[in-house]
């Protein structure tokens, strides 16, 4: 019997279980495949603090409610900074700066509502135009009329974070199984029993399931699924999303780049090489008729076409050789907010899902274990709670 | 608006485009290479035409055909829309600058720049590469693969060195040692980490009715070297190169079969491990591939009309598995007529009697591949010590791949041990390093290489500037 059987292996799954690790709890972690081998290994590992794109597109309402999640930008603000030493292995964590770029009066003006509303909740962004952005950011293409700037963004290297915080979990005594399903989960005296079947990528996965008394739901984009076997129904949508990869070329870009009209996020990897996406959709695989989340969605054409004209905005970028393009799942919420919390009803049930869950991923791992231990997170999390799609599950 | 659009001009390619186009079918042909041939430009012409492949030089002028579109030094890198899924609505459609209609893109990149065409199926017929084997110094200016010396032969009638000594597994040593001997270099040594097994050897006999060209050519080849007084030694593998003062190959440290090591100077390191499956385009499309080690590593399916997993995609010659020029021509013969048939261009009946002498000769070839390849497999390609280098592109050691397994023991895949690693995301996107790395990882985990699997392909599978593909200026 467990304290609580963690479910997943990407980001959220490793840096709960590390944090409950290091509490003493007794803690195990389910993962049908390896670590680290879907949406935290596959993301762009910005370290984006300012509202994104698709958050301040939707007209100045949209925006306020994306807003109720800077408490949370903040905090990652902070906990990024001190995770190599934190995790005693290299992350890769740069904060330079990032900025966020806008082309037209237009989206200037959208840029500088933006920037005031996030000052309002206490995050250091200024926009900068003229030769002001032009001595910051010499790499901008002429037609940038104005960036915002935010000092504490960055980027971390998604290849290294989640094992780095594997690694630590384990050492702190976390039971780490990979190659291991959970297919049901059923509510019994004192806890719960998780029904667990082999996969491939186990080695020699046991198959006598697991028993805990709480459960965290870490499962991304399948996050639903495992919602729906303890009979809750959460919003969560999956959505593709696609990669470019440039070769390594010598350093010239530091800040993280994003874009207030469209989808771009570029950014120099400390290998040197660029890696541009911010959005363009990828295509899930259909089989009979039905989403396939087992298989790596599709790169469409036009994605890897836009995320190259998205790239003009930096010309050097359009002499570099495109190595790789990839693609990647994951969660969105209809509110754009996290979901992260009890839920309600399903006593020692947890959930940790959708969002900026790289970015913010250290952040929520840290409140979630500490809601688990204590009941009293160091930040509110109500805002985010599950219970907020109540009425989903009322029947 | 193309009916087949054909990835790779060597004799599989080439074989498909004569069937293809004699039935009316529109063809366009893609080839990174500036000619016809594939493979092929790496054996002497005389060979070539007369003993290797009888019907060589019908081949290449196939390449002739004024009714089929022939794009050189033009890449295929990415197939597109070959699977049912989800198109996203939000996504940005870009001003479509395909020509055709077909529900697939193949993306290509040539002298004129990126673009897409939309032909009603794709065949590929990309061929196979030289194995690498790493070991200590395989990356020393002076060690090269055996086509690869042979190019300099061909082509350039110039030797890249003085001294050379061959090394491998694949009797295309011996051949390319007579070339050399022929050119008027010296041979110091041929060496063969394995005497050819006796019972596959035997078993050859009675595969080699048909195929006794190439039979013939080995026969020739030892032959000579006898009387040049090369050695040909059996059971000796290279332990290491070493460079000299200059930083450039100075000699080869070998271990005969009893353990002991010598050293041979040499300027030129020729190595002939085999051949491995160029799968990268037909994996990048969604075609499923089998792990096969005789026939030279990951295969792609297919079905009797050389037909893959992906509607519409088919594939021929050596990316099927590594079989000589003989088969991959059969294949491709048998891939057009499928195609063919598929297209709506031939009734299927009269498709069916045209196979029927095609799958003759195809079984037979089969036979004697896959005899040869039992007689010379390849050895497992991982080092034993930790210093050598793996990646090339990325510079990954055998060492630090071991580190990462030990230090993370859930590591059991090729793809999660690339992630952590950085080994296979350079320029060449692993296909030099994927046979040691998957070797290796076996080795450590205790699985078999098929577990492991390949590394997931992605496009563009060959290296474009992001500029072109904006449609930019660059
Ligand atoms: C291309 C791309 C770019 C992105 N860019 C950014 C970015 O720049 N910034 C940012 O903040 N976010 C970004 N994201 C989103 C971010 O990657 C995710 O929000 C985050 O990684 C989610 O982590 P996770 O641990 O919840 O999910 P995952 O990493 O997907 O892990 C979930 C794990 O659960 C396992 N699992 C599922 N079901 C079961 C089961 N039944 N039994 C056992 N195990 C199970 C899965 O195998 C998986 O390993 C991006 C995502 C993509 C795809
Ligand atoms: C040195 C050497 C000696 C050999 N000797 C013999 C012999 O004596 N007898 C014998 O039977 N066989 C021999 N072979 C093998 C024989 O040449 C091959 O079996 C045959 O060439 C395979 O034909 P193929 O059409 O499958 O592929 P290939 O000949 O490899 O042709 C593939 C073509 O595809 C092109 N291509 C690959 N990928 C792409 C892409 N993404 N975009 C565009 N173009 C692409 C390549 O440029 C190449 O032209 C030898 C091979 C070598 C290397």
């Amino acid at each position: 019997m467990y304290d609580v059987a963690v479910i997943g292996g990407g980001l959220l799954g490793c840096a709960v279980a590390y944090h409950l690790a290091r509490a003493g709890t007794r803690v195990v972690l389910l993962e049908k495949d390896e670590l680290n081998r879907h949406a935290s290994g596959q993301n762009a590992g910005s370290l984006h603090f300012q509202l994104e794109y698709r958050m301040v597109a939707d007209g100045d309402a949209a925006a306020e409610r994306a807003a109720r999640a800077l408490p949370l930008h903040l905090d990652a603000q902070r906990a990024w900074a001190g995770l190599a030493a934190e995790l005693d292995a290299p992350v890769e964590v740069v904060q330079h700066g990032g900025l966020m770029l806008a082309e037209t009066a237009d989206e200037l003006d959208r840029l500088r509502r933006k920037a005031s509303l996030e000052r309002r909740h206490g995050l250091d962004v200024t926009v900068l135009t003229g030769a002001e952005l032009t001595s910051l950011a010499p790499y901008l293409a002429a037609g940038v009329r104005g960036a915002a700037y935010a000092p504490g963004e960055g980027k971390a290297n998604p290849r290294l974070v989640t094992l780095a915080y594997a690694r630590a979990a384990s050492r702190l005594g976390a039971d780490l199984r990979t190659g291991t399903r959970v297919t049901a989960l059923t509510r019994e005296a004192g806890g719960w029993r998780l029904t667990t079947t082999p996969t491939a990528a186990g080695r020699g996965a046991r198959t006598d399931g697991v028993r805990a008394a709480a459960v965290v739901l870490a499962a991304g984009v399948w996050t639903a699924e495992l919602a729906a076997m303890a009979d809750v129904r959460l919003p969560v949508v999956p959505v593709a999303l696609s990669m470019t990869a440039t070769a390594p070329t010598t350093p010239f870009l530091p800040h993280l780049v994003q874009h207030v009209g469209r989808r771009l996020s570029m950014k120099q990897t400390s290998d040197g090489n660029v890696l541009i996406g911010g959005g363009s959709p990828a295509k899930f695989r259909a089989v009979d008729g039905r989403i396939d989340l087992e298989t790596a969605p599709e790169l469409r054409y036009e994605s890897l076409v836009g995320n190259a004209d998205a790239a003009r905005v930096v010309p050097a970028v359009l002499r570099l050789p495109v190595l790789r393009c990839w693609s990647g799942a994951t969660t969105l919420t209809p509110d754009q907010l996290p979901v992260l919390g009890p839920l309600p009803r399903r006593p020692g049930l947890y959930a940790a899902t959708g969002g900026s869950a790289f970015t913010l991923g250290p952040t929520y791992a840290r409140l979630l274990a500490e809601t688990l231990l204590t009941g009293e997170p160091s930040l509110p999390i109500d805002a985010y709670s599950p219970a907020r799609f109540g009425f989903l599950n009322a029947v | 608006m193309h009916d087949v659009a054909v990835v790779g001009a060597g004799p599989a390619g080439l074989a498909a485009v004569d069937v293809l186009a004699s039935h009316g079918a529109r063809v366009l042909v893609v080839d990174e290479q500036p000619r016809a041939g594939g493979q092929i430009h790496r054996q002497p012409p005389a060979t070539f035409a007369a003993a290797t492949v009888p019907a060589g030089r019908a081949l290449l002028a196939v390449a002739e055909r004024a009714d089929v579109d022939w794009w050189w030094r033009t890449a295929g890198w990415g197939v597109f829309g070959g699977h049912a899924g989800l198109d996203d609505f939000a996504g940005s459609t870009p001003a479509d600058r395909a020509d055709g209609d077909g529900p697939m893109r193949l993306a290509v990149h040539g002298p004129d720049g990126a673009r897409t065409v939309r032909p009603r199926a794709v065949l590929l017929t990309a061929g196979a590469y030289d194995l690498p084997v790493p070991f200590p110094g395989w990356t020393l200016p002076g060690v090269l693969t055996a086509g690869g010396v042979q190019v300099f032969v061909k082509s350039a009638h110039l030797l890249p060195g003085r001294r050379f000594v061959l090394a491998g597994a694949h009797p295309l040593l011996l051949v390319v040692a007579a070339q050399l001997v022929a050119a008027g270099a010296e041979v110091a040594e041929v060496l063969l980490v394995r005497r050819p097994r006796a019972g596959a050897l035997l078993r050859m006999l009675p595969a080699a009715a048909g195929n006794t060209g190439k039979l013939r050519e080995g026969g020739h080849a030892l032959a000579v070297l006898r009387r040049a007084g090369v050695p040909v030694r059996f059971g000796t593998r290279v332990v290491r190169a070493d460079a000299g003062p200059d930083g450039e190959l100075a000699a080869v440290v070998l271990a005969a079969p009893d353990g002991t090591h010598r050293t041979v100077p040499a300027d030129v390191l020729a190595l002939g491990y085999g051949f491995v499956p160029s799968t990268d385009l037909a994996r990048q499309a969604g075609c499923a591939v089998r792990y096969d080690p005789a026939a030279g590593g990951w295969v792609v399916t297919h079905d009797r009309w050389q037909r893959s997993s992906v509607p519409r995609v088919s594939v021929a010659g050596e990316i099927t598995g590594v079989a000589g020029a003989e088969q991959a021509v059969a294949e491709g013969r048998l891939a057009a007529l499928g195609l063919l048939a598929d297209l709506g261009l031939v009734p299927a009946p009269r498709i069916g009697r045209l196979a029927r002498p095609v799958r003759r000769d195809l079984r037979r070839r089969r036979r004697f591949a896959t005899a040869l390849a039992a007689a010379f497999p390849p050895p497992a390609p991982a080092p034993a010590d930790d210093e050598t280098v793996l990646c090339r592109c990325e510079e990954v050691t055998a060492g630090t791949v071991r580190a990462a397994l030990r230090a993370n023991p859930h590591l059991r895949t090729a793809n999660g041990v690339k992630l952590l690693t950085r080994t296979g995301m350079g320029l060449c996107q692993g296909r030099s390093c994927q046979p040691a790395v998957c070797a290796l990882i076996a080795a450590e985990t205790g699985r078999s290489v098929a577990e492991v699997g390949p590394y997931t392909a992605r496009p563009p599978i060959r290296p474009i500037p992001l500029g072109t593909l904006a449609g930019g200026d660059p």
